[in-house]
């Protein structure tokens, strides 16, 4: 391949970086705009720049939303990555029947649409208690999830070499006792792969939020529904300024995890599909 | 085996490691689907049980033009956005596949569409396409065109947000495939004079079928399901109301649980159906390819 081939190559890469990062340049510029500054001008360069539109976002109680999702998202994790990666060791390891029937049950609970939920379990979730809770959303989300969890899980533990297991059974372990110290650690990366792809969908789900938690950042109200929700002095006109900073402020950490953890990310997600 | 002390066997081991998964799963997926089609049955005036009703929600809602209208949406919005997308993924696919320098850049990059919330997305994209503060129309020059008050362009604006955002999703999956195709194959095709286009067509899609249609149907099944694009950008208004939020207004907004059961249900058997078409075609790839991965 020539020089000129490879630049031209490269700079066909900057038109998918300009793709993915562009709006998130609009995003942070109209965020830091002043007053109604953001509404009227479509120039991202105009100023007067400040950090209102910050503080006002934590006056509206975000740090709230933040500790809901940051709490609901991290149920969630843990529950399918401990759930799933029994499944999951089951599946790819031990002798059991029926293991076609499992899968394809594990199959059609992922094609579910989370919407055929709403209705029922608002009725259910009503009468015992558990809209506007914590548990009203991490119990569905954990069964939303697991089929996912499972998938990637069971690839993971397929790869360990299974003479580690049987040596650790000579030595004279119980095959609980093989799971938890010989393959569990091993499949390590793949647990955490699982879990940063599980803890994203949990903090990011707008459907359930939004009908069983839709109001109360002092309860249960996640961020996606607060950032759908904010309201600004006038009616009927959405706090462009308001809205912009909390997306920031969601966004960031957001990126630096994708990108502290992108090798495992990309092993989770082709794992729980393409490797099928 | 050897030991027989303490401990449960192999068998009963696999069982128990089950058990919590497929309870958790029956409880809270399987069992409220079910439960809906018993709601749906019932006549209901507000939250208050007042008859039993047999079909007749079901009767009214494949009666009700809003139903159809949702569902045309969907169907639209499915088709469009999962063909774009598929078609610039695999183009960012084979780009980053061919490209040397700048590679590991851009599939960082990549993931960021990926990982922010679709709300982030919708309202992001919501700004730019609405007339003020109207950037899109000031970069283009199109003065106070309304995308979002319009129907037609509603929808062009919602599934350009979900193109935006999982574009690059599909990317990294068929990337993910291309890189398992052994480069001595589109090499000896070009060898014997094959020219691109011919290399792609004849080797490298064939070979990236499997990756393909595992991203289709995840892509399909969740294009089905949209629901924060629409509730956030549009509310549904301008013909944009999607089956989701179709079965979401009666829940809260004006609370029917028999009614909104049945078009739940209408709603799971479609887009189930849907998904258990794809995973037919997909046979030996997916479902069985996974039982033999042990």
């Amino acid at each position: 391949m020539t020089r000129r081939r490879t630049w031209l190559k490269a700079a066909l890469l900057l038109v998918i970086l300009a793709w993915c990062l562009f709006p998130f340049l609009w995003l942070v510029m109209t965020s830091l705009k002043l007053g109604d500054r953001a509404l009227n001008s479509p120039d991202l360069f105009q100023g007067p720049f400040g950090l209102d539109n910050y503080r006002n976002v934590f006056e509206q109680d975000f740090q709230l939303n933040l500790r809901n999702s940051l709490a609901i998202a991290a149920m969630t994790t843990i529950i399918c990555v401990v759930v799933g990666s029994l499944a999951a060791y089951a599946l790819a390891r031990l002798p059991l029947k029926r293991r076609l029937l499992l899968l394809t049950g594990v199959l059609a609970v992922s094609l579910f649409p989370p919407v055929a939920l709403v209705p029922p379990l608002y009725e259910v979730w009503r009468s015992i208690g558990l809209l506007n809770k914590w548990e009203g959303l991490y119990l569905p989300y954990t069964a939303f999830e697991l089929p996912l969890t499972i998938f990637i899980l069971t690839t993971f533990y397929a790869a360990i070499p299974k003479e580690l297991e049987e040596a650790a059974r000579v030595d004279g372990a119980t095959p609980f006792q093989a799971f938890y110290k010989v393959v569990f650690p091993l499949a390590a990366p793949g647990v955490f792969a699982a879990a940063i792809i599980v803890f994203v969908a949990a903090w990011n789900e707008f459907l359930l939020a939004s009908t069983f938690a839709p109001r109360n950042p002092e309860i249960a109200q996640t961020v996606p529904v607060a950032i759908a929700a904010f309201t600004g002095q006038v009616e009927f006109q959405r706090p462009i300024g308001t809205i912009t900073a909390a997306c920031v402020v969601v966004v960031i950490p957001m990126v630096v995890v994708a990108l502290a953890f992108q090798r495992r990310i990309v092993a989770g997600l082709t794992a729980g599909s393409v490797k099928g | 085996m050897t030991q027989r002390g303490s401990g449960l066997s192999e068998r009963a081991l696999a069982r128990v490691f089950v058990a919590p998964s497929l309870l958790l799963m029956a409880l809270v997926a399987l069992f409220p689907v079910l439960y809906a089609v018993g709601l749906s049955l019932f006549e209901y005036s507000r939250r208050r049980r007042e008859s039993f009703a047999g079909l007749s929600n079901y009767t009214e809602a494949l009666g009700d033009d809003r139903f159809w209208s949702a569902l045309w949406f969907t169907l639209v919005f499915t088709v469009t956005s999962v063909a774009a997308e598929f078609v610039i993924g695999l183009g960012f696919a084979l780009l980053m596949n061919q490209a040397f320098r700048g590679r590991g850049l851009t599939r960082a990059a990549i993931l960021i569409p990926w990982v922010i919330p679709t709300v982030i997305a919708a309202q992001m994209w919501f700004f730019m396409f609405n007339v003020t503060p109207g950037f899109i129309n000031s970069v283009f020059g199109l003065g106070d065109f309304s995308w979002l008050g319009q129907p037609g362009w509603a929808t062009f604006a919602i599934v350009f947000a979900d193109v935006w955002k999982t574009a690059p999703f599909v990317a990294l999956l068929l990337l993910a495939g291309l890189q398992t195709i052994p480069s001595e194959l589109t090499e000896s095709a070009l060898v014997d004079g094959a020219g691109r286009w011919q290399r792609l067509w004849y080797v490298t899609l064939p070979l990236l079928r499997p990756a393909i249609l595992v991203a289709l149907l995840f892509r399909t099944v969740d294009a089905l399901r949209v629901y924060d694009l629409v509730a956030v950008m549009t509310g549904g208004a301008f013909d944009t109301e999607s089956l989701s939020v179709l079965v979401q207004q009666y829940v809260v907004r004006t609370p029917d649980p028999g009614y909104g059961s049945a078009l739940s249900t209408l709603t799971f058997i479609l887009i189930l159906g849907i998904g258990l078409v794809f995973v037919r075609l997909l046979g030996r790839d997916l479902a069985i390819g996974r039982g033999e991965t042990r």
